[in-house]
């Protein structure tokens, strides 16, 4: 048995050399996020300034119907498909109608009053949704989704580990806990340049990665489909589940014959229920009281439904709405306040992520956390580099996390609440077991 | 040891996994709505100088709706020369409601019912044609007839 004064070094050790093989492989991936992300969290003012000319209208005394503005963009797009319309949440905005466009995405601007086709923009070519998908997956798709999942698990033990390591051994002080400690050399200070600053950005970091988790592919998706699934989370459709169908029976719906195919329209293939038009869709929209910046979807086919739906900068204001495509009956209508509990808090988290939820405060905060990780992962390098001996990896000399009992708990705990880390730490052990263990220079270099 | 804790963490993945992918109704444990749900009754055919009888029925939660607080009915052809405004259906029994009204034009018709129960309101249309199409209406239908090309895009 070991004693108590023999546990506690090698704890302190094991944690250190997790911390730095697992600060080494992510940190890169960290200052990535954390990058995209402070320059995601002003979309809304980057957008505004770079599409200002298309979104900008001079408001007049009468709009035109959302049916004539979209008859006046199919004029400039004969083969397009029309499949969102977005009628624009002030006087000042322009319309948005959504088109496919010879396999293009394109999003056509026009002016509610005059009809008049302002603009396009290829769905493609907005810079925000690269920046997004930088963010998201490392424009790697599943795999760099993937991958950015991992990071944020990781950096979750990365915050444990360091703070572990950031708690004052014997009594607390300040300097060098929650101020850095400037005059007593450069290793002290920067060790302290990396740990206090830690210190106070960990609680955020962790609010980051918590609230950014829910998105993610495999975990977010999983959490998300298990909350909706047991009723607390976001209702069905939403995210997970498919939307309601039309109350009309397929054979009540009249048939619309293909182009030029013939002219003799037997009148049983005419007689049917007929789709609402948009204009009483947005009637409907109206009517209910929806957040004006809401977006209509057109159905993807004769059995489905219009769905509306809003995301604007507080969460309490979000909503999705099915509107039956014959009758114009609401079929569902979620807001924010029929979500489950857990979806209330994801909806919530998501807003705050995203630094829309309280302005420019909210952003504020957000983007001195981004800061704070780019700089402690810099001064985290700056750091290994200092202490590193030439042809040496330099980690941590400790005793296997498996002789750690304490330790091990924590990634066990870890590994099972996140499966891919669970994974990734089997995939280290396999690797540790079956190369590195039986290569005695690796094993020297690794210090394992 | 190493070995008891994948094969953990395996089972783990396969419970996570299994429970996801089963499709249950969830509808029911969020905020439902009532829609009305309707049949429009049109008359197989149609009698000169006579008038006819369109019928909708309105049901709600599968109950037939007998005391609707409005149902409208709207007529008119496509040509134009035909308009019966808004106007109050009348009640009959087991939530059916009807108008009668001349159709003595032939051509493609259409009947717009404006409804209301409950908080649902809902404002169908239904084309039909009395007697035969004339040129103009078919022309109208080709005029609306699909795109050559199709593709739609999804929803999220």
């Amino acid at each position: 048995m070991k004693t108590e004064k023999q546990t506690r070094p090698s704890l302190y050790k094991t944690v250190w050399r997790w911390h730095f093989y697992a600060g080494l492989l992510i940190a890169p991936f960290l200052i990535i996020l954390a990058v995209t992300g402070s320059i995601y969290l002003y979309k809304p003012e980057i957008e505004n300034f770079l599409y200002k000319d298309l979104y900008e209208v001079t408001p007049q005394d009468e709009r035109i119907s959302p049916t004539t503005q979209i008859e006046e963009v199919k004029k400039h797009y004969p083969d397009a498909v029309v499949t969102t319309f977005r009628p624009g949440e002030s006087e000042s905005r322009s319309s948005e109608v959504g088109i496919m466009n010879h396999d293009k995405s394109l999003t056509v601007f026009s002016d509610p009053y005059t009809g008049n086709v302002i603009g396009e923009l290829n769905n493609e070519d907005r810079i925000m949704d690269k920046i997004e998908e930088f963010h998201g997956e490392l424009m790697a798709g599943t795999v760099g989704d993937r991958i950015v999942e991992l990071v944020a698990c990781w950096a979750v033990i990365l915050v444990i580990t360091g703070f572990y390591l950031w708690m004052p051994k014997k009594k607390f002080t300040v300097s060098g806990v929650v101020i850095p400690r400037f005059k007593k050399g450069k290793k002290i200070l920067v060790r302290d340049l990396h740990a206090v600053p830690g210190f106070w950005i960990a609680a955020g970091m962790l609010f980051l990665i918590m609230t950014g988790l829910p998105w993610s592919g495999f975990w977010g998706s999983h959490f998300q489909n298990v909350a909706t699934q047991t009723g607390v989370g976001y209702p069905p459709s939403i995210y997970f589940g498919s939307a309601p169908t039309s109350t009309i029976k397929t054979k009540e719906i009249a048939d619309v014959p293909w182009a030029a195919e013939n002219l003799e329209i037997p009148s049983s293939e005419v007689e049917g229920f007929i789709p609402i038009p948009i204009d009483e869709v947005v009637t409907v929209a109206e009517r209910e009281g929806i957040h004006p910046s809401y977006t209509i979807y057109m159905p993807s086919d004769p059995t489905g439904v219009y769905t509306l739906s809003a995301y604007p900068p507080k969460a309490q204001d979000e909503l999705t709405m099915h509107v039956d495509q014959y009758t114009g009956a609401v079929l569902t209508d979620y807001r924010f306040d029929n979500y489950g509990f857990i979806g209330k808090v994801v909806a919530l988290g998501v807003t705050l992520h995203k630094g829309t939820q309280f302005g420019w405060f909210n952003q504020l905060m957000s983007l001195i956390i981004c800061w704070g990780i780019i700089f402690v992962a810099t001064s985290g390098y700056y750091l290994w580099l200092i202490r590193k001996k030439k042809h040496e990896l330099s980690a941590p000399k400790a005793p296997s996390a498996r002789k750690v009992k304490g330790f091990l708990i924590l990634l066990i705990i870890l590994g099972i609440i996140f499966p891919l880390v669970g994974l990734s730490i089997i995939v280290v052990w396999l690797i540790d077991w079956l190369i590195i263990q039986r290569i005695p220079r690796l094993k020297q270099f690794f210090h394992a | 040891m190493r070995k008891r804790f994948s094969y953990s963490i395996a089972a783990l993945f396969v419970i996570v996994l299994t429970a996801c992918s089963n499709e249950q109704d969830v509808v029911t444990l969020y905020k439902q709505e009532n829609p009305i749900n309707l049949d429009i009754y049109i008359p197989e055919t149609f009698t000169d100088n006579q008038q006819d009888t369109i019928k909708v029925k309105l049901t709600q939660a599968g109950e037939p709706v007998v005391d609707a607080d409005y149902v409208h009915f709207e007529i008119w052809n496509q040509e134009g020369t035909v308009h019966y405004e808004m106007e109050q259906a009348k009640k009959e029994k087991n939530g059916l409601y009807s108008i009668r009204k001349d159709f003595n034009e032939d051509g493609l018709y259409f009947v717009q019912v404006h409804a209301s129960n409950g908080g649902s309101i809902i404002m169908p249309q239904k084309q039909f044609v009395v007697g035969k199409l004339t040129e103009n209406d078919v022309e109208f239908l080709d005029s609306h007839a699909k795109p050559q090309s199709g593709g739609h895009e999804g929803h999220h």
